[in-house]
């Protein structure tokens, strides 16, 4: 069985055998293909028989079963998360003298998207849920806000009926950012339908994955739906006519074959998170010194993209789990706003004190939908063991 | 008979070792950067004779990740040439920098006579594009850069393993910009990049800005873009690299063929100047002609897929309307819209269909 050192970096997978319940890597995307290896060979096959690796038939297919899960009307294919935040915030018109409203204790591309397009961030803390906290949005907005972008962080959708009345009331524009929530329901809809645009990572480690990177929009407005077609092809309408400046940002033809097999599975392995997470609930409930992510409310359908929780002592905690075999990780450590790259906004210690209280105390627990429920119990054991004896 | 532009049915008719390579990195899990990323890097960086490659998420890409890098931005200008694939000038663009255009030469490649009277106080760098795997003229742009202060960028997206007076493409700029697209001369299973350079700063730089600027997992140096060459790409990356020589060799042989049949046709076609110390690769034989469109419609219908590139100069797409260029700005650039053509020449052509071809072109022109 091969060991996990404490020094070594805690979210690292490992190899290891698949049937033994430890280790317990925070995360196992091979044990994944593992299940339908063939079926992405011979997507990528016909991929290649066709000689055909930029957009195309696979692309346009994996877009329209994209919209259609998510509800909307269209949706368009690009190169990253990271790139549909861009392209989504550039194509409203975000720009230079602009602000955008967003949170703090995201992963920095929502962030970054916004700083890449020459405008301003304006960071508004977050509630018990990780989530933007609607009470704090009007007192953000000024007159250059140009957009709200709230992170359905964890898997878990925004309180979007406030959100969406605020930006209403100031005629300001919602993108989402669904990079961890691809299925996650509001009030019976699903992210990426509320806002003007939503945007989706396909990262390999995103509950809907490539196999590389990858992202996608969604919109239902059809003007909204050309404009980023021609925006992610350099600003081609077609071979030879150049419309606008642009980026290259695709999804490639080949990561949407792939795309297309995953898809057939991705609401069985969401339905899996969402047990995991019932099993945690459970299994942790009576543990003083862990606080559980707060219980879904009625009209809320999380998808467990990590399963955070708060623990007291939690560097200790994550090392002694790293030292029974199982992988752990921190999402995220460091707020933006306190990050280097973040200085620039001109914030500072206690600017935000949920997400900076939240960055020291939560720890995510493997929750992919591979894991057993005798690995799960283990994960929850090795806790208990870990607070008898600290 | 049939003769192709895209040659990629035929290169990997040999399917079973990619996949297999393919297949490892499946059951692996590990789809960014790692270990096949840094070994394609290493790989790169040494055909280029260059210390350092950054593998990235196009060529496009490459461009704006060293435009930012070095800072240039809004109020700044670059100079580039006008007859590229808008790419170049889109790239210059989304940094908020503004392109100023100078037109061509007979080889395709920026006319460096014409750079001068292009700087103004605000140009930042010049962007010569090493456009059809021809390599502009880098000793007179060289010099034209140090006399003015300006920092010099390769576009050698078309250009892999071109070379000048021996001096390799991607060894004279502060870096040299590459495409791995599928139709490029090293190409991989969709979009992906390269950037080479010998500046250690640069390097560093530029591994941070195309990964969010992260330092390490959770540390965030600058605001950064998502830019990597996958580790997929990078596998098959990996497999077509050793075979560069022999594409670009084939490219050139396939070429100078092209060169010595159509050379009886100079009363209609009008091939470019070849001084023996360009190493041309190739990307696209492209020639002038007289009836182009004719001839176009004429091969088309012989099942021989010639093309146009490009039928619309960048200075006078819609996009560059705000760069306010007009008819007759760029005499060469214009003129070469309409009377160039671009043959099949890749390295999988048979003789059989190089014949056919010439063959084709003998009967519209004499016939």
């Amino acid at each position: 069985m091969p060991q996990i050192s404490p020094r070594a970096p805690l979210h690292q997978a490992c190899i290891y055998n698949m049937d033994a319940i430890i280790p317990i890597p925070y995360v196992n995307v091979a044990r994944q293909h593992a299940a339908i290896k063939d079926e992405l060979l011979s997507a990528l096959s016909e991929v290649l028989d066709g000689g055909h690796f930029i957009l195309g038939e696979q692309v346009e297919k994996f877009e329209q079963s994209f919209s259609d899960l998510c509800g909307v009307r269209y949706a368009v294919g690009v190169n990253s998360g990271t790139d549909a935040l861009i392209l989504g915030l550039k194509a409203i018109g975000v720009g230079p003298g602009d602000e955008v409203i967003t949170v703090p204790n995201s992963f920095v591309s929502s962030t970054a998207c916004i700083r890449l397009l020459g405008a301003k961030t304006v960071f508004v803390d977050v509630g018990d849920d990780y989530n933007m906290d609607p009470k704090n949005i009007s007192g953000a907005i000024s007159p250059r806000t140009k957009a709200i972008l709230p992170v359905h962080l964890t898997g878990r959708p925004c309180d979007m009926e406030p959100i969406m009345n605020i930006a209403k009331r100031h005629s300001v524009h919602v993108v989402e950012d669904c990079a961890q929530a691809v299925l996650a329901e509001y009030q019976g809809k699903r992210v990426g339908s509320f806002g003007t645009i939503g945007c989706f990572s396909l990262h390999p480690l995103k509950t809907l994955n490539a196999c590389g990177d990858g992202g996608v929009l969604t919109t239902d407005d059809p003007l909204l739906w050309e404009r980023l077609k021609i925006m992610r092809n350099l600003g081609l309408k077609t071979r030879d006519d150049c419309v606008l400046w642009s980026y290259n940002s695709r999804l490639d033809t080949i990561q949407a074959a792939i795309l297309l097999v995953k898809l057939r599975y991705v609401e069985r392995w969401t339905a899996r998170r969402r047990e995991n997470a019932d099993r945690y609930r459970g299994a942790l409930a009576k543990i003083s010194q862990v606080r559980l992510p707060p219980a879904e409310k009625k009209y809320e359908k999380a998808v467990y993209h990590t399963f955070v929780i708060q623990a007291e002592n939690r560097d200790n905690l994550r090392e002694y789990l790293a030292s029974q075999g199982i992988g752990s990780g921190v999402h995220y450590p460091v707020p933006i706003h306190l990050s280097t790259a973040g200085r620039e906004l001109g914030y500072h210690e206690g600017s935000f004190p949920m997400a900076e209280n939240q960055a020291k105390k939560v720890v995510s627990l493997p929750v992919y939908p591979e894991l057993t429920e005798m690995q799960i119990s283990k994960v929850c054991s090795c806790i208990q063991d870990f607070y008898n004896k600290h | 008979m049939k003769v192709k532009f895209s040659y990629l049915d035929r290169q990997f008719v040999e399917l079973d070792a990619y996949l297999a390579d393919v297949r490892n990195l499946v059951v692996s899990g590990n789809f960014t950067l790692g270990k096949a990323v840094t070994e394609f890097e290493q790989r790169f960086a040494s055909l280029c004779q260059m210390p350092y490659a950054i593998g990235v998420g196009s060529g496009t890409d490459a461009l704006i990740l060293t435009l930012k890098i070095l800072g240039i931005g809004a109020g700044d200008e670059v100079i580039t040439a006008a007859n590229t694939f808008i790419a170049t000038v889109g790239a210059i663009a989304m940094t908020g920098a503004r392109p100023v255009l100078v037109d061509n030469d007979d080889g395709y490649t920026m006319n460096p006579d014409l750079i001068e009277a292009a700087i103004t106080p605000r140009t930042k760098a010049i962007l010569p594009v090493h456009y059809t795997g021809n390599v502009a003229n880098m000793p007179a742009i060289m010099e034209v850069a140090e006399k003015h202060g300006l920092k010099v960028i390769e576009d050698a997206c078309q250009a892999i393993s071109a070379a000048y007076n021996s001096q390799p493409v991607g060894s004279w700029g502060e870096t040299a910009c590459f495409s791995l697209h599928p139709l490029k001369n090293l190409n991989v299973w969709g979009d992906g990049g390269v950037i080479v350079t010998r500046s250690a700063e640069l390097n560093r730089k530029l591994r941070l800005f195309r990964n969010h600027g992260l330092a390490n997992r959770d540390e965030v140096e600058f605001f950064g873009h998502n830019s990597r060459l996958d580790s997929l790409q990078a596998v098959i990356g990996n497999r077509l690299i050793g075979q560069t020589e022999f594409i670009t060799n084939q490219r050139i042989a396939n070429a100078r063929r092209l060169d010595k049949e159509l050379a009886d046709l100079k009363e209609f076609i009008s091939i470019p100047a070849r001084p023996e110390y360009v190493k041309h690769v190739y990307h696209l034989y492209i020639v002038r002609v007289k009836r182009r469109n004719e001839l176009l419609a004429c091969l088309k219908k012989n099942e021989i897929d010639a093309r146009v590139h490009y039928p619309i100069p960048t200075h006078l797409q819609r996009a560059a309307a705000n760069l306010r260029y007009k008819q007759g700005d760029f005499p060469m650039a214009e003129n070469d819209s309409r009377v160039s053509i671009t043959l099949p020449a890749h390295q999988h052509l048979t003789d059989a269909e190089i014949n056919y071809m010439v063959e084709k072109i003998h009967e519209f022109y004499l016939h």
